[in-house]
């Protein structure tokens, strides 16, 4: 899971630096070249939506997501760990509605294309979704089967020099 | 009812500690399966949600932000801040604030700049004999101008909350006084309290030092210059404008500075993608959210609600304000951008109050939130960087509480205060 979560991050991670370098190779190649390109702008797009689906999967598993604890931190251990499966609960199905209900949209629009690339189908503009799913599945089956990572994690290896 | 269903249901989850997108995304499909609408639609909105190319100014904001305050700019502007104000009794309290607002320019993260100036300033006041908590709590109250001084993401996320009907731009400028102010109002006290506790003060920076300190400071400072710009020539849209900040940024950094190493990066990406990522489903699952409402005319019920109990819009602002600051105490304040905007704003269309100027009022509403328990990620940072507890920092927040009311209070009812810049600027 640690490798998964790894390649989530690199995933994600080079389609920011990619969609970066792209906004301004558009700018550059339209003021500089005096050439506008067509590509950078629905590029970017296909690669914010696998960023923030991709990211947001390995988020979940650095419990980076923003939740109110306040309830959680009041109630007793009993009721916490009653409340954590309620939770986890609602995260599978979640997950699962973005898997099973995000392949159906790929499916419906797998034979449109995008204007800009003419070979290239609408729905891998789609497809992160239930990628997400699928990887907040496992994430979440790691997390009731083998417990929350070990803080020597990869998750807590951003950390900045410094500054914590 | 649908009401019922669809709020009800979110706050629910949300009280049990389902993540807030998640909970977006359940209540949507309660709501859904609640009205008869096919669960397609749902997942159509969040796909919608993540692929608006004006989106793409969050993560660029962000990463801009994290190179720069990382990459040593947050220790020159503490530099640049010195000579102005070290002097003055209370001298490093105020070099803090300074700086927050110089940061502002560059980075729209309150956690982040709690972190990037709290790290290097709350050792140095401490070492100087002002007390933990004082210097922990000017660190974090100051980190919220940055929430109003351009560049911030947090307005992107407004302007597409609503819709794309209020001007990023005017945003981004009607910020910049709100932003001052607010740091006025904590200097004003800060001044105060040092007077009455006799703080110290700074030797003055010798002058031969000064131009070396300026021409490092500008550097970095040229950021927000070419962001703001980049929109106001209409050379560059916004996220055109923040990308090419992410590659200036990066080459001062690099190549001008020398601080930042190479091996460092790809732990800085990971913090970005952490950040970003998190508030991007959120945005697409509040997209599907919004929609549910908007089906619901969830809006428009509010809106005969508010109406109802008043025509005035100084005690509709006054409610809102208190709404929005107990609402910010609770949660984050993306999640309430997103999720208050669209309820508010056809009942600000009907009484008359300007979207900018109501989109600055609720930034610092529940940026304030960032710094109140239970919820509130600045704070938390705060403390931890602080060495202190939430227990100790909140007993003696009073005070700046006042000050940070007080600005609100200017801001929510001097609209010219938030107008008149993009008025001129952008007529």
């Amino acid at each position: 899971m640690e490798r998964l979560y790894l390649a989530c991050v690199v995933v994600a991670g080079a389609a920011l630096v990619a969609i970066t370098l792209m906004i301004p190779l558009g700018v550059f190649m339209r003021y500089a070249m005096n050439s506008a390109l067509s590509w950078p702008e629905p590029a970017s797009v296909v690669m914010m939506v696998l960023f923030s689906f991709v990211g947001g999967a390995a988020v979940f598993r650095a419990h980076g997501h923003i939740a109110v604890q306040a309830l959680l931190d009041s109630v007793s251990p009993f009721k916490r760990r009653v409340m954590l499966v309620a939770v986890d609960a609602l995260t599978a199905l979640i997950a699962l509605f973005m898997l099973v209900y995000g392949i159906q949209l790929c499916l419906v629009t797998r034979f449109q294309t995008i204007a800009e690339f003419p070979s290239l189908s609408v729905a891998v503009t789609y497809a992160p979704i239930p990628l997400a799913g699928l990887l907040i599945v496992l994430f979440l089956i790691e997390r009731v089967w083998v417990g929350a990572p070990p803080p020597t994690s990869i998750m807590y290896s951003d950390r900045a020099v410094g500054l914590e | 009812m649908d009401a019922l269903v669809l709020l009800g249901s979110f706050a629910l989850l949300c009280a049990l500690g389902v993540p807030v997108a998640f909970a977006l995304g359940l209540a949507a499909i309660c709501g859904a399966l609640w009205a008869d609408i096919p669960l397609e639609a749902v997942m159509l909105k969040i796909s919608d949600g993540t692929d608006d190319f004006a989106l793409l100014a969050i993560p660029f904001f962000v990463l801009a932000g994290a190179i720069m305050a990382e990459g040593g700019m947050a220790t020159r502007l503490i530099d640049l801040a010195r000579i102005f104000v070290g002097f003055v009794r209370g001298g490093l309290a105020l070099v803090n604030v300074l700086a927050m607002t110089l940061l502002g320019c560059i980075s729209g993260s309150s956690v982040a700049d709690t972190s990037a100036i709290g790290s290097v300033m709350i050792p140095q006041m401490v070492k100087r004999g002002y007390p933990r908590v004082f210097s922990t709590n000017v660190t974090i109250c100051g980190s919220i101008q940055t929430l109003l001084i351009p560049p911030s993401h947090n307005m992107v996320i407004y302007s597409l909350a609503a819709g794309g009907s209020v001007s990023l731009s005017h945003l981004l400028i009607g910020g910049i006084i709100p932003g001052l102010i607010f740091g006025l109002c904590l200097v004003g006290l800060v001044l105060w309290i040092s007077h009455k506790r006799n703080f110290p003060k700074e030797e003055r920076v010798p002058l031969s030092a000064v131009p070396k300190i300026v021409i490092d400071a500008v550097w970095g400072l040229v950021t927000i210059v070419i962001i703001m710009g980049g929109i106001l020539s209409g050379v560059f849209t916004a996220t055109e404008s923040a990308a090419v900040a992410c590659v200036y940024a990066f080459l001062v950094t690099v190549f001008i500075y020398g601080d930042y190493k190479w091996r460092e990066l790809p732990h800085l990406i990971h913090r970005v993608v952490k950040t970003v990522a998190m508030v991007m489903m959120l945005i697409g699952f509040s997209v599907a959210f919004g929609y549910m409402m908007a089906i619901m005319q969830i809006p428009a019920k509010v809106t005969q609600f508010f109406l109802s109990v008043t025509n005035d819009k100084y005690v509709f602002l006054m409610m809102a304000n208190i709404l929005l600051l107990a609402l910010g105490t609770f949660m984050d304040l993306a999640p309430m951008l997103l999720i208050c905007t669209p309820i508010f704003l056809p009942v600000i269309a009907q009484l008359g109050i300007d979207p900018v100027h109501f989109g600055i009022v609720m930034i610092l509403n529940l940026g304030i939130g960032l710094i109140t328990p239970p919820v509130g990620p600045t704070l938390f940072v705060g403390c931890a960087i602080g060495k202190v507890t939430m227990e100790q920092v909140s007993r003696e927040l009073w005070p700046f509480y006042g000050a940070m009311c007080f600005a609100l209070l200017l801001v929510t009812y001097i609209p010219a205060l938030t107008l008149w810049l993009p008025n001129l600027i952008l007529r």
